[in-house]
């Protein structure tokens, strides 16, 4: 009965909706709405609280940061953390530029390959399909710690120990699959008939896809790319094995080496450092964000 | 039944169609070959490290020594009567079930709550997603910070509004340190949820929203009868990827605790790393390794069939 009539309903209110918006501001029922102020305001609390305490932390003077009684909000300003992270002991500006040069190199690179195969997966032969949808998500559960002993050995043999290249590979291999299957999804999204197009105007193959395709699904590119770059910057098990030299070490790894010497109590200049270390994710999380979930969700919801 | 017929019927627009297949792909084997740089650098640095790890499983492999010596099964033995081995077992299922089950509340929770947010107050919604995009070593250090059992902010707090009588053993104690390593990856990961939510929640038709409003349906039960239901899909794939991910997350744990105080946070990717890079024992290391790739890999043909089920 009911059923019946709310159907009845929704064909009716779609063709409202259809030709104008329905004045659809009812007032919500009192209770709900004020469970819903409370439950934002607590998550938001619960959110925000670390975010603040990290800044709050990196301004605080030495002495303040690591008082027994925490004070909640900073007596002293002072940029002095931030100052020491770059003139201090610890080598913060190498493991920043160590940080953004591998991860935007492997970024790079594993965006065209993941272009050509996601490429490849989309519009290809069908018979690859089935299969590498189950094998992305196969080597999307791999874990790394498995594969990082013979991969170790492997570098070791090479000589490509504590170098940029050995750690830019180890990135983007793992970063090819899912990377793929995003730009497979991207790719679905595009209508066909602009390549038959170009093809009939005399494009070859490869001028196809770097001409007409590519130009075309930059929004997907970006994503990848910044998809990739945020899991390569967020790698620490890598450049803890694959790197010892403070030359060629990055964020994580370093921050973490350190943290147990230099910062160990430093509390404040860790915190800035942490501070510095979210700034470029969080720019290039933003910047994306919407198309973030599509391309993420898109491969396992189309995957199989 | 409602939902099943508007949604079928008027409001998702049909599915682009695909070209049927034509024989003249089939004469393209280009786009076949495109596939052969990811295949080249997968086959060297996957596939070959999986071989590895299956042949180095069967030796006595100090890391930094030249001497390996051919031991049969005998580390798959060790590993039957190793106590770490389960206890890691049992660290990753509660660290991951438990940060999944979580996360995935909270965003629940929070896309339901952020839905109507318009205008200015959107913003808010982006300020609740911000924890995703800390890096997970950051997230680490923080909470390590934060969690410090002398001077850390959680216990002042805490203590100064007599939540708590005596100073909580955050890091120090066993089963607290697994509660602070979950609390921390939940914080971090909580804002995944409310993407993929919020995504799907602006896809559940707005006809349906609206007729049960006609219908007077109440919020809790427009939540649980008309929204939740839409939600399944969304709410399917996004613990599968964060379920996979939990599996594997070692920098957290990590860089909180080094899977300590003694074990009590060495999920099996942790208890891997011990044995390889702490202890030079890349033999046994291997054969804990293999034996979680093949667990791994049980769970990921569940996951497949789940998935094949939901779609067909």
């Amino acid at each position: 009965m009911t059923a019946r009539r709310t159907a009845a309903a929704a064909k009716e209110s779609h063709v409202t909706a259809g030709t104008a918006r329905a004045p659809r501001r009812r007032r919500r029922p009192w209770a709900a709405r004020s469970i819903a102020v409370v439950i934002i305001a607590l998550f938001a609390a619960w959110t925000l609280a670390p975010l603040y305490w990290m800044i709050a932390t990196s301004v605080k003077s030495p002495l303040e940061a690591t008082n027994l009684t925490p004070t909640l909000w900073p007596r002293s300003f002072t940029g002095a953390n931030f100052q020491g992270l770059f003139t201090g002991t610890v080598p913060f500006g190498t493991y920043l530029f160590n940080s953004f040069f591998t991860a935007i190199i492997a970024a790079l690179v594993a965006v065209l390959i993941s272009t050509l195969a996601g490429y490849s997966f989309s519009r290809g032969g069908y018979r690859l399909n089935g299969v590498t949808g189950i094998a992305v998500l196969a080597t999307q559960m791999l874990p790394l710690v498995v594969l990082i002993g013979p991969l170790y050995l492997l570098l070791l043999k090479a000589h490509l120990l504590n170098t940029y290249f050995g750690l830019i590979v180890g990135y983007t291999s793992f970063a090819i699959p899912f990377g793929a299957w995003m730009m497979k999804g991207f790719f679905d999204g595009m209508p066909r008939e602009i390549e038959e197009a170009a093809r009939v105007d005399g494009y070859g193959r490869l001028g196809v896809l770097f001409r007409v395709v590519v130009p075309t699904s930059i929004p997907g590119l970006v994503t990848t790319a910044v998809f990739i770059f945020m899991n390569t910057w967020n790698n620490l098990l890598y450049p803890l094995t694959l790197v010892s030299t403070n030359a060629r070490q990055t964020l994580p790894a370093g921050l973490m080496q350190s943290f147990t010497g230099t910062f160990k109590t430093d509390w404040g200049g860790m915190m800035a450092a942490a501070l510095i270390t979210s700034l470029p994710l969080v720019i290039a999380f933003f910047a994306v964000q919407r198309s973030m979930v599509r391309g993420m969700t898109a491969g396992a919801l189309s995957g199989t | 039944m409602t939902a099943a017929a508007t949604r079928t019927g008027a409001a998702r627009p049909a599915p682009p169609s695909r070209p049927p297949r034509r024989r003249r792909r089939r004469g393209e084997p280009w786009l076949d070959w495109m596939t052969l740089p990811a295949l080249i650098v997968l086959a060297v640095v996957i596939a070959y490290p999986i071989v590895r790890t299956v042949i180095v499983s069967f030796y006595d492999y100090p890391l930094l020594m030249p001497s390996h010596e051919f031991i049969g099964a005998r580390n798959y033995e060790r590993l039957a009567a190793d106590p770490v081995f389960w206890t890691s077992l049992r660290s990753t299922a509660v660290f991951t079930v438990a940060s999944v089950v979580g996360g995935m509340l909270i965003g629940l929770a929070l896309a339901l709550v952020t839905e109507r947010l318009r205008g200015p107050w959107q913003l808010l919604r982006g300020a609740l997603l911000t924890p995703w995009a800390i890096p997970v070593i950051v997230v680490a250090f923080l909470f390590r910070f934060m969690f410090e059992e002398r001077g850390g902010v959680v216990d002042a707090v805490l203590l100064r509004t007599h939540v708590t009588g005596s100073s909580v053993p955050w890091l120090t104690n066993g089963d607290w340190a697994l509660a602070s390593v979950i609390i921390a990856n939940v914080w971090s990961q909580a804002p995944f949820f409310l993407l993929v939510f919020t995504a799907a929640l602006a896809a559940v038709p707005g006809e349906v929203v609206e007729a049960a409003r006609i219908d007077r349906a109440g919020t809790w039960t427009m939540i649980t009868r008309i929204k939740l239901p839409f939600l399944r899909g969304a709410a399917l794939v996004g613990a599968l990827l964060m379920t996979i991910q939990n599996f594997n997350n070692f920098p957290l744990i990590w860089a909180m605790t080094e899977g300590g105080p003694a074990y009590s946070t060495t999920t099996l990717v942790v208890y891997v790393y011990r044995l390889a890079f702490t202890k030079y024992d890349l033999g046994y290391a291997s054969a804990v390794g293999f034996v979680w790739l093949v667990l791994l890999l049980g769970i990921a043909v569940l996951f497949i069939r789940v998935l094949r089920g939901r779609t067909a």
